[in-house]
C-alpha cells in the first residue's frame, strides 16, 4: 500500500515536473478576430501583442509555443476540457472567478469604451440611452452591460443591446447603420481609430474600468508563477512597453513597473 | 441562473426558430419547384443558368451565404444595413433550401416512365393538365422521404441564424452557457431540437401513409 503511494506520488512530481520543463509545449487560447492583442498577421500567422509576449515568455522558460484559436464564447469550457493551457487575448480578468480558476496578476488596464460612427451626434454616454448598440458575445462589454454586470444599468438603458458573433460584424452594422454604438475594450476601438479615424469617433469617457490578464486551469498555479515571472523579466528589458509601441496600444494603459 | 429559468429564457427564443423553420419551407417548396422546371427548360441558356444557381447554392457554406445576403449589398453598394435579421435569414436560407428541393423534385420526376406522357398525350391531355394531375402526384410520394431529410436538416441549420445575431434559442441558449460558464443550455438546445425533430419526423410519416394509395 505504502509503496503504491510512493509510486502515485513520484509519478505525481514527475509528470508536474515535467509539464513545466524546458520543451514542455504551451497550448495559448486566443481569439483570432481580436486585433491588435491577437489576430492573423498579413503573412497568414497569427500575431499581435499577447501572441508576441506569450512567444517571449515561452523563449524564456524554454517552452515550445502552441497557437489554439478558439471560440470566445466558449473558451472557459474549452480551457477546463484541456484543449488550451491558457486563455490569453485581451481577456479580462474582473469577470472571472478566482475562486474557479488560476488568474495571473494584471499586465494592462482596459477601459470599456463607446465606438460610433463619425458625425452621429453621439457625444457623452448620456446620448447612448435610447440607441442600440452591439458587442461581441461573452466579452466584458457584454458581460457588464448584461444583467447582473457592474454596467448592467447603462445597459438596460440602451434601447437594445445585440450580441454577435465577433466585432467585425458589429463594425459592419455600425457603418451600415444598423446599430447606433459598438461597447468595446479601448485597445480595440483604438485600433480602429487609428487605422480609420476619419469614419470611427470614440466617446472619451469610459464606461467601466478593467483589466486584462490570462487565465489558467485552478490546478496550473505552478505554470501561472513560471509565465508571471518570465513575463516581469520582460517588464524589466522594456519589451512589455516596446512591443506595445510596436502594436499602437496606449502606453498609458500598462499597468505594471519594473518594480512590481 | 435555475434550470428553470435557463429553459424558459430559450423558449423565448423557440419563435423564432419556428418563424425561421415555417417561412423557409413556405418559400423554398415552391421556389425549388420553378428551379426545377427551370433546370429541364427547353431553352440552353436557362437551363445553364439554373445549373449554376444550384451549384453555387450548394457548393458554398449556408453561413456564407446568410452574411453575403446581409452585408454584400452594404458593401458592394454602399446601401444600408437593417436591424431587422428576420428577412435576411430567410432569402439565404429559402434560396439556399430551393437549391436542394429543385434536385429532389428533379430526381421525382425523371423517375416517371415516358410511356406515361404518351399515354396522357394520346388521352387528349394538355402539357399542363398532364404535369399536374398525372405526374406531380405520383411525384410526391416518391419524394417524400428525400424531403423529410432536408426538413430535419433544416431544423438544426436555423441555429445558423446567430451569424446575423438573429436572436432565435439556439443564440439564447449560447448567452446563457457563456454567461454561466454552463454546459446545460447546449443539452437543453439538443433536447429541444430533437423533440422538434421527431414531431418533423412524426408528421412525415403520417403524410406518407396517407399518400400510400395504389399499394
Amino acid at each position: 500500500m505504502k509503496r503504491i503511494m510512493i509510486l502515485t506520488l513520484a509519478l505525481a512530481l514527475l509528470l508536474t515536473c515535467a509539464a513545466t520543463a524546458e520543451g514542455y509545449t504551451f497550448r495559448m487560447g486566443i481569439d483570432a478576430e481580436y486585433p491588435p492583442y491577437s489576430y492573423m498577421g498579413d503573412d497568414g500567422s497569427y500575431t499581435g501583442y499577447d501572441v508576441e509576449m506569450c512567444q517571449k515568455v515561452c523563449e524564456i522558460l524554454g517552452w515550445n509555443m502552441e497557437i489554439v484559436p478558439i471560440n470566445w464564447d466558449t473558451k472557459l469550457i474549452q480551457l477546463d476540457a484541456n484543449e488550451i493551457d491558457c486563455i490569453w487575448s485581451g481577456l479580462t480578468i474582473d469577470v472571472l472567478d478566482p475562486e474557479a480558476y488560476t488568474i495571473s496578476m494584471a499586465y494592462s488596464d482596459n477601459s470599456q469604451m463607446i465606438l460610433t460612427k463619425k458625425g452621429s451626434g453621439i457625444e457623452t454616454l448620456d446620448d447612448v440611452v435610447g440607441k442600440d448598440v452591439g458587442v461581441q458575445l461573452g466579452t466584458s462589454a457584454d458581460i457588464l452591460l448584461s444583467d447582473g454586470g457592474d454596467a448592467a444599468d447603462l445597459g438596460a438603458s440602451f434601447g437594445d443591446l445585440i450580441r454577435y458573433e465577433n466585432y467585425n460584424v458589429c463594425f459592419t452594422e455600425l457603418m451600415g447603420g444598423a446599430i447606433d454604438a459598438v461597447a468595446i475594450d479601448i485597445g480595440v476601438a483604438a485600433g480602429k481609430i487609428a487605422e480609420y479615424g476619419d469614419e470611427y469617433y470614440m466617446l472619451e469617457e469610459p464606461f467601466a474600468a478593467e483589466k486584462y490578464g490570462i487565465c489558467f486551469r485552478k490546478a496550473d498555479t505552478e505554470i501561472c508563477a513560471q509565465v508571471e515571472q518570465a513575463f516581469m523579466q520582460l517588464v524589466e528589458d522594456g519589451t512589455y512597453v516596446a512591443l506595445a509601441e510596436k502594436y499602437g496600444l496606449d502606453t498609458s494603459a500598462l499597468c505594471l513597473t519594473p518594480a512590481d | 441562473m435555475t434550470l428553470t429559468s435557463m429553459i424558459l429564457k430559450m423558449s423565448e427564443g423557440l419563435g423564432r426558430t419556428c418563424a425561421i423553420f415555417f417561412l423557409t419551407l413556405l418559400f423554398s417548396l415552391p421556389l425549388g419547384l420553378v428551379v426545377a422546371a427551370l433546370r429541364r427548360s427547353r431553352f440552353a441558356a436557362v437551363r445553364m443558368l439554373t445549373r449554376m444557381y444550384i451549384s453555387l447554392l450548394r457548393g458554398t457554406p449556408l453561413m456564407l451565404q446568410l452574411l453575403v445576403v446581409a452585408y454584400g449589398p452594404f458593401y458592394l453598394f454602399g446601401m444600408s444595413v437593417s436591424r431587422n435579421k428576420l428577412v435576411p435569414t430567410i432569402i439565404a436560407f429559402a434560396l439556399n433550401y430551393a437549391a436542394y428541393f429543385a434536385e429532389i423534385y428533379r430526381s421525382g420526376i425523371e423517375s416517371i416512365p415516358q410511356g406515361q406522357y404518351e399515354a396522357a398525350s394520346v388521352l387528349g391531355y394538355s402539357r399542363g393538365q398532364t404535369f399536374f394531375r398525372i405526374v406531380l402526384p405520383q411525384v410526391v410520394k416518391r419524394i417524400l422521404p428525400s424531403i423529410t431529410n432536408e426538413v430535419i436538416t433544416l431544423v438544426k441549420d436555423t441555429s445558423l441564424a446567430f451569424t446575423l445575431a438573429y436572436m432565435e434559442m439556439f443564440s439564447i441558449g449560447k448567452q446563457i452557457a457563456n454567461s454561466q460558464s454552463s454546459f446545460m443550455p447546449f443539452i437543453i438546445a439538443g433536447v429541444f431540437y430533437y423533440v422538434m425533430n421527431l414531431v418533423v419526423a412524426f408528421v412525415m410519416s403520417r403524410f406518407e401513409s396517407a399518400m400510400a394509395y395504389y399499394r
